[in-house]
């Protein structure tokens, strides 16, 4: 019985303590309760590296790409896919496609994020708050910037009095705001920039923001806007700080496979370090596959649709015509051609077949085949925006000393005033803009905000939207509605407020 | 006085004496009571072989004159007839038990075990036999049909898969509509299908009141055998079998009828004619199930015993998959004095599982037949360098399939260990403590050599985690009668903690054929991991009080408190209530003869629903990986609070008919309804907030519907024939939603809106095809200046999209049931067992791969469901659209289109069983033997055009499904 009796005992100890342990409250492990991620200097600087990683998310960064790259005429999609990226490509976007509407709410759940850091930090804060303060402007910033040339119409279309997207600061009280227009947007990014630049002091490496990423930012939006001379400005400030060199002869061809905080060319961009790589969702997994045709070769060689990427997107017929009036353009180092026995590889999957150009601007960071960190803002744009701005000035001499910067960097010939044709300088620097920045997401915006048009005849899957469809001409006006892309659904949906582009 | 009557008189005086003299009479009284201990008056009291009978009184007393050695027989309508020797005995008392084996029936119902017959509640109970009718090792879908508005629906045929089951219909968005398991007495616990005794599900709010505050889905209360005293047992069943996959109406194309297709929009090279792959069989293979169990059981009046062990193995039909279990449970019931009573209640699972890789599935629908699985010598080929491959993904899985793997082994230990100690005649107290301890370890392995873990030249992944749970239940009980009245009280409080750990790590770099973590000569991505916790605790008070056995009452309180919820309501109040009357013991039932069972029941109760996440309520900034940044630890905002957050709240009404007609009939009848409020869902969020979605109570949504369940023995001679026939409706309607909001999802496919099925469809309209070019067709929605709203066709599918309308059709099914037929004669028996659904639209997502005219010419395609016909000039009137290379209008995207009719009626199992005689098993000492052979998912009737029309009801939709298999087994049971 007295065995009984302490047994029992031992029983009514276990079931209390067992009572009282299951009222505790519980946490999460891999989380922080949002009360405790701004009280302090560490936290905040904790949260604006959560701020950039957001940048990281495939959401954001590949469906951007697909949203700012493939509408231009670099590249050439081999074969028909389901993949929302289809209907980026052959202008046939609608208004549930998956990327737009990722890339909406990726962009603007970094922008509410940087914000209530913003808020957090007050204006006369030490040189670090101050510093971090600034980074968390500059990266709304760029997001609203990449927001409101997806969305929006090009500033130069009535001057800027066009639907743009919502605007959110740091004292906003509205979450389902209505669409400021394309002016009130560029108006406030520049206005956030240039405060931006300020606050900024310390010079930190390239994956992060810091005063001159502000400027070289400002340069690019002033050009979009038409404002030449602040155009050239900044592009100055940019190149005259000492902080930057253009990459030359054998580092330029490598461009894209070092580290990318060692690259004293690029001004801004998104860090992916080694254990981060996407794999077959990674930016460069559409544009190229390797080890060879057997599967054998090293992840250099290009190699067989599926080996190591997709492989279903190339360099555009013309585009490397283009790069081939020069064998020596040190360009063709970013482009793989797939062969065999030296016989270029063709995609049959449609007709006619689309040659199959591998592009590595998106490979072998650091020796794997599908890393890179994708480039925002490089020293050579300072350059070729001054040209831009110059030539639309009327200083064409200007201009093409700017150009030719580029064009020996390239290991080409410079150009004269006497090599262009018709004195378009603009043309010639547009040209170069094209080949020195394919596959950037650049080159739709370059051509539609100078009202000129874009003109595929190559072949590619917007064929299919041809009839026949072995007619590989597709023609786009700078005033078509699908130059921008429609505002996502589900958005409009949850927002009345949210008008939808035509 | 004649010669004649003198010599009658002799004659009959000597009778007399002779039987006075041989025959000795006794005067035998006693009284006749019923399993309650009520007296049941009208019995019939006869002596056995005459028809000399007399009747009990209003209270059971009899008296009659019988012979000394005589038997006399007691008999009652709906009653088993009893015999008693009458020996010389001058008093016999007699029980007679009710012949409605249902309502004998002990069934554990919320810490307490009632008979059927006092239960106020609705409550379906499925005892072990005819539970393991079909083969499988998931007890859930053991249950599909057998017991009314228990819908379970199974999305794949691999063994390693579970289904889903509902109960009454969903009565929730967001958090999980699974219904509370609970085992030998405590929530949660682990079982084996072989060891179940019994399955109880209880669906209304009187019966699921205990578990109340999360039972608003219904509760599973799972019973375990258990030895039974003097009688020593052991028990061998194996059973063997062979499972093929089903296709239904469902077929791909082989080449000659790909490049036919093709040839309409695509010019085909006629070489791809050379090679005619039939990857679907390659795919799959037939496979082979064993399930054998040996179980020990018996004991003393002191000790009873139950021993079990049990291995399952079955084989998946799409080749590599598998699922292996080991099985042992130890139940050992015991008095360690006339007070205490001990339970320990053992049992451990092994398990180890294959699952498919390389997309097997996957590319066995969509592989081209123009390409060539293997070599001339016989190796599979490699899609990624064979030249001319034409499929789309450059894969043939059978190559990876050689060397890479994924697999998992598992190991279960669950202990339970029960007191009840006797502290007075009507005082007791019981306490119930359970540990669960669960850890599991998967890998996966892919080959340098293969197109899965070329680009890193392999991969290797490990993931390791291990959950544990600790439950403690007490429980006091008081238990009287005065005279008539019964009454029991009964108090419990009770606590529950849940821990569950993770971590996962990864290398690429590996040698050919090597899969040992250590031969990897880097990381793919950084190891990761985490913990996770959560915690109940309830008190609850319970009152339950009858009348004679006649009238029933039950009452409930039950208040807990969980750790999911915000820190301003963390707790949840719950009460139940329920009545019956059981008409046939009245004195007015008395002499309705065909009705032998009558009995009303009614039930009014809340009860609660806490399954979504472990932290929904709290605003959280992540800070795993994701939020890291060039290799500096970072924080982004992740989860929006909602400090609010609470138990969502169930309003259950039940009302109950159960009756018998002519012994042979037995009637169940339900109508309910169920009313959600408080719902807990993910409301979503413009992007522009900064989140998608934040969880939130809010709205209402109410699940009406009617059961029937009728079981009748049309046949009882020689050769019997029983039925058992189900059917339940439920109706689901949206009742309100928060802040005068009319729907949740505006532009999803199931919206949620107000008025609406939860799962009603929500679509662009699909309008045919245009006769004159062959364009898809939409209906687009066209408002002019007064208002006014005109339906006009459009072919483009942005204008469709924003014209999005209510099909008028769900995914919730009208009605849904099962019949079961079981004949026997002799010793041979036979059950058929049908389960059916009706009345459901399945979206067939698979058709956007297979019937998207011409989209892709480098997937394969399906053939043609009958009545489909294909554009292809001016003027004709076509089902499909024109087949265009690229697509044709975004012909595929999401609508009506895709919509099916989701009914089926499947021959679920028969079996054919034969006893072996008993004198031939006398004599070889053993005490039952029985064989049989069976077969499952034999026959499925439906028009669906995809593999097959089951699908998890909850989303209604059917993609590359695993298709479930046809069985076919041999067994034989052998008890000692």
């Amino acid at each position: 019985m007295k065995t009984i009796k302490s047994i029992l005992l031992i029983f009514t100890i276990c079931i209390t303590t067992t009572l009282f342990d299951a009222c505790k409250k519980v946490e999460p492990s891999t989380a922080i309760d949002e009360k405790e991620a701004l009280s302090n200097e560490a936290d905040i600087s904790t949260a604006t590296i959560g701020t950039y990683a957001v940048l990281r998310n495939p959401e954001y960064v590949r469906s951007g790409h697909f949203l700012m790259e493939y509408p231009g005429d670099n590249i050439a999609q081999g074969q028909p896919s389901s993949d929302d990226l289809s209907r980026c490509y052959r202008y046939t976007q609608i208004a549930t496609g998956a990327h737009a509407t990722a890339f909406w709410s990726q962009a603007y759940h970094l922008i509410v994020g940087a914000n209530k850091i913003i808020a957090a930090i007050p204006d006369n804060a030490s040189a670090d708050l101050k510093q971090l303060k600034g980074e968390n402007i500059y990266l709304r910033t760029m997001v609203e910037f990449n927001l409101v040339r997806i969305f929006g119409r090009p500033y130069p279309q009535g001057n800027g009095n066009n639907p743009g997207v919502p605007l959110l600061n740091e004292n906003s009280t509205d979450t389902a705001p209505a669409r400021s227009t394309v002016k009130q947007v560029y108006d406030s990014v520049i206005a956030d920039l240039l405060k931006a630049a300020d606050l900024m002091t310390v010079a930190k490496s390239n994956i992060y923001a810091s005063k001159e990423v502000a400027y070289a930012l400002l340069s690019r939006v002033y050009l979009y806007m038409n404002d030449n001379a602040n155009a050239i400005k900044y592009a100055d400030l940019v190149i005259n700080s000492g902080r930057y060199t253009l990459l030359q002869g054998g580092a330029y061809s490598g461009y894209f496979s070092g580290v990318p905080e060692d690259n004293t060319e690029t001004i801004f961009c998104i860090r992916y370090t080694k254990t981060q790589d996407e794999g077959f969702s990674a930016i460069g997994s559409m544009y190229y596959s390797g080890l060879g045709p057997d599967g054998t070769a090293p992840i250099t060689t290009p190699g067989g649709q599926g080996n190591t990427g997709w492989g279903e997107i190339y360099a555009s017929k013309t585009y490397v015509e283009d790069l081939d009036k020069y064998p020596s353009d040190l360009r063709h180092s970013f482009i793989a051609p797939y062969t065999i026995d030296g016989v270029l590889q063709m995609n049959k999957k449609l007709t006619p077949n689309t040659p199959m150009y591998y592009i590595t601007k998106y490979s072998f960071q650091e020796g794997i085949v599908t890393l890179s960190s994708p480039v925002y803002l490089r020293l050579a744009e300072m350059y070729l925006n001054k040209a831009e701005a110059n030539a639309k000035l009327g200083n064409a001499q200007l201009a093409l000393n700017d150009v030719n910067v580029i064009r020996t960097r390239a290991g080409i010939p410079m150009l004269t005033l006497a090599d262009i044709a018709g004195g378009n300088v603009l043309g010639a620097v547009l040209e170069e803009r094209r080949l020195e920045f394919a596959f950037e997401g650049q080159r739709a915006y370059d051509l539609f905000r100078n009202n000129l048009p874009l003109v595929r005849n190559y072949p590619g899957t917007h064929s299919l939207n041809n009839t026949p469809n072995t007619n590989t001409l597709q023609t786009i006006l700078p005033t078509d509605p699908r130059v921008v892309f429609y505002i996502p659904q589900v958005e409009i949906d949850n927002n009345p407020k949210l008008t939808q582009n035509p | 006085m004649n010669k004649f009557y003198r010599r009658q008189v002799v004659l009959t005086t000597l009778l007399l004496m002779f039987s006075i003299m041989a025959i000795a009479q006794v005067r035998v009284t006693g009284v006749v009571k019923d399993t309650d201990g009520q007296p049941m008056p009208a019995v019939t009291v006869a002596i056995k072989g005459t028809t000399n009978a007399v009747s009990t009184s209003v209270d059971g007393k009899f008296s009659i004159s019988a012979p000394a050695d005589g038997v006399l027989t007691f008999s009652f309508i709906g009653y088993n007839t009893k015999e008693v020797n009458v020996d010389g005995k001058t008093s016999i008392d007699v029980v007679l038990s009710s012949s409605m084996k249902q309502l004998n029936e002990v069934v554990v119902v919320g810490y307490t075990s009632k008979q059927v017959s006092q239960l106020s509640s609705s409550v379906s109970v499925i005892n072990g036999d005819r539970l393991r009718d079909v083969t499988s090792n998931d007890v859930v879908s053991l249950l599909q049909g057998k017991a009314p508005g228990v819908v379970v629906s199974s999305a794949s045929g691999d063994p390693t898969s579970v289904s889903s089951i509902l109960i009454r219909g969903a009565a929730s968005i967001s958090a999980s509509t699974s219904p509370l398991f609970v085992v030998d007495g405590n929530i949660g616990g682990t079982y084996n299908a072989s060891d179940v005794e019994s399955v109880t599900v209880l669906k209304d709010a009187a019966a699921t009141g205990l578990y109340g505050s999360r039972a608003a889905n219904g509760v599973i209360i799972i019973t375990t055998k258990s030895g039974k005293a003097g009688v020593t047992k052991i028990d061998v069943s194996s059973t063997v079998g062979f499972n093929t996959k089903t296709t239904g109406n469902f077929h791909l194309m082989d080449s000659q009828q790909l490049y036919d297709y093709q040839k309409t929009f695509y010019n085909p090279d006629p070489s791809v004619l050379k090679n005619n792959t039939n990857w679907f069989n390659l795919a799959f293979r037939r496979a082979l199930t064993q399930n054998h169990t040996i179980a020990v059981s018996g004991g003393s009046d002191k000790t009873q015993y139950y021993i079990s062990g049990n291995y399952y193995n079955e084989q998946g039909t799409l080749i590599d998959n598998n699922n292996r279990n080991y099985n042992f449970r130890t139940n050992v019931i015991t008095k360690l004095n006339s007070k205490l009573k001990l339970s320990v209640l053992l049992n451990t699972i092994y398990t180890q599982q294959t699952y498919p890789t390389d997309n097997l599935l996957y590319d066995a629908y969509l592989n081209l037949p123009f390409d060539p699985a293997f070599n001339p010598d016989g190796t599979p080929t490699d899609g990624r360098t064979y030249p001319g491959w034409l499929g789309r993904d450059n894969e043939n899985p059978l190559q990876g399939l050689q060397y890479n793997f994924s697999n998992s082994r598992s190991l279960s230990t669950n202990g339970d260990l029960n007191l009840d100690y006797t502290i007075t005649k009507h005082l007791s107290f019981a306490t119930y403590n359970r540990i669960t301890l669960y850890n599991d370890k998967y890998v996966t392995y892919y080959d340098a050599r293969t197109k899965s873990g070329g680009a890193n030249s392999g991969e290797l992944y490990n993931t390791n985690d291990y959950s544990s749970r600790i439950l403690t239940s007490n429980r006091l009980k008081y238990d009287n009668s005065f005279g008539n009245h019964n009454l029991t009280l009964l108090a419990v409080g009770e606590g529950e903690k849940n821990h569950y750990d993770v971590n996962r790590l990864n290398g690429k770099g590996l040698p050919p054929g090597r899969t040992a973590m250590s031969t990897a000569t880097d990381i793919i991505s950084n190891p990761s991991g985490g913990t996770d916790e959560y915690n109940f605790s309830k008190y609850l008070g319970q009152v339950d009080y009858n009348y004679a056995g006649k009238y029933f009452f039950v009452g409930s309180y039950v208040h807990e408190y969980s750790s999911r919820f915000g820190s301003n309501n963390p707790s949840g109040n719950f009460f139940q209530a329920g009545a019956s009357w059981i008409l046939t013991k009245e004195d007015f039932m008395a002499n309705i003869k065909p009705i032998t069972f009558l009995k009303l029941r009614a039930s009014y109760g809340t009860t609660g629903n806490a399954e979504i996440g472990n932290y929904a309520a709290l605003g959280l900034y992540t800070i795993d990986q994701s939020a890291s940044y060039g290799g500096v630890p970072g924080a982004y905002p992740s989860q929006k609070a909602n400090p609010d957050l609470t138990w969502e709240k169930i309003k259950t009404a039940n009302i109950g008919l159960d009756f018998g007609l002519f012994n042979r009939i037995d009637v169940n009848l339900d109508v309910y309804q169920k009313t959600s409020s408080a719902l807990l869902f993910q409301k979503p969020l413009p992007a522009t907030s900064g989140y998608s979605y934040v969880f939130e109570n809010v709205g209402s949504i109410r699940n009406r519907g009617v059961e029937i369940n009728i079981t009748s023995k049309n046949l009882v001679g020689a050769f019997k024939w029983e039925t058992n026939f189900n059917i339940a409706l439920n109706r689901n309607k949206v009742i309100s939603l928060e802040a005068g909001e009319s729907v949740v999802s505006p532009g999803a496919a199931h919206p949620i809106a107000v008025g609406h099925d939860m799962n009603d469809w929500y679509l662009p309209i699909w309008a045919g095809v245009n006769p004159a070019n062959g364009d898809p067709q939409w209906e687009k929605l066209v408002t002019d200046a007064s208002g006014k709203t005109t339906t006009v066709l459009t072919n483009s599918y942005t204008e469709a999209a924003a014209s999005k309308q209510y099909t008028g059709t769900s995914a919730s099914p009208k009605f849904t049931g099962g019949i079961t037929n079981t004949f026997s004669y002799n010793r041979f028996s036979l059950s058929t067992f049908f389960n059916f659904v009706c009345g459901n639209k399945v979206y067939n997502d698979s058709r956007f791969y297979f019937d998207n005219d011409g989209l892709y010419e480098s997937y394969n395609a399906m053939v043609p469901a009958s009545g489909w016909t294909r554009w292809q000039k001016p003027g004709d009137i076509a089902t499909e659209p024109k087949a265009v290379l690229g697509g044709n209008h975004d012909s595929n995207s999401q609508s009506s289109r895709y919509l099916e009719n989701g009914s089926y009626l499947r021959l679920r199992n028969v079996t054919l069983g034969y006893q072996l005689p008993q004198n031939f098993l006398d004599g070889i000492k053993v005490r039952s033997a029985r064989i049989f052979i069976s077969g499952d998912n034999l026959v499925t009737f439906t028009k669906f055009s995809g593999v097959d029309p089951e699908v998890d009801l909850s989303s209604g939709t059917s993609s590359f499904k695993y298709p479930i298999s046809r069985k076919l087994l041999f067994g034989i049971n052998v008890g000692f």
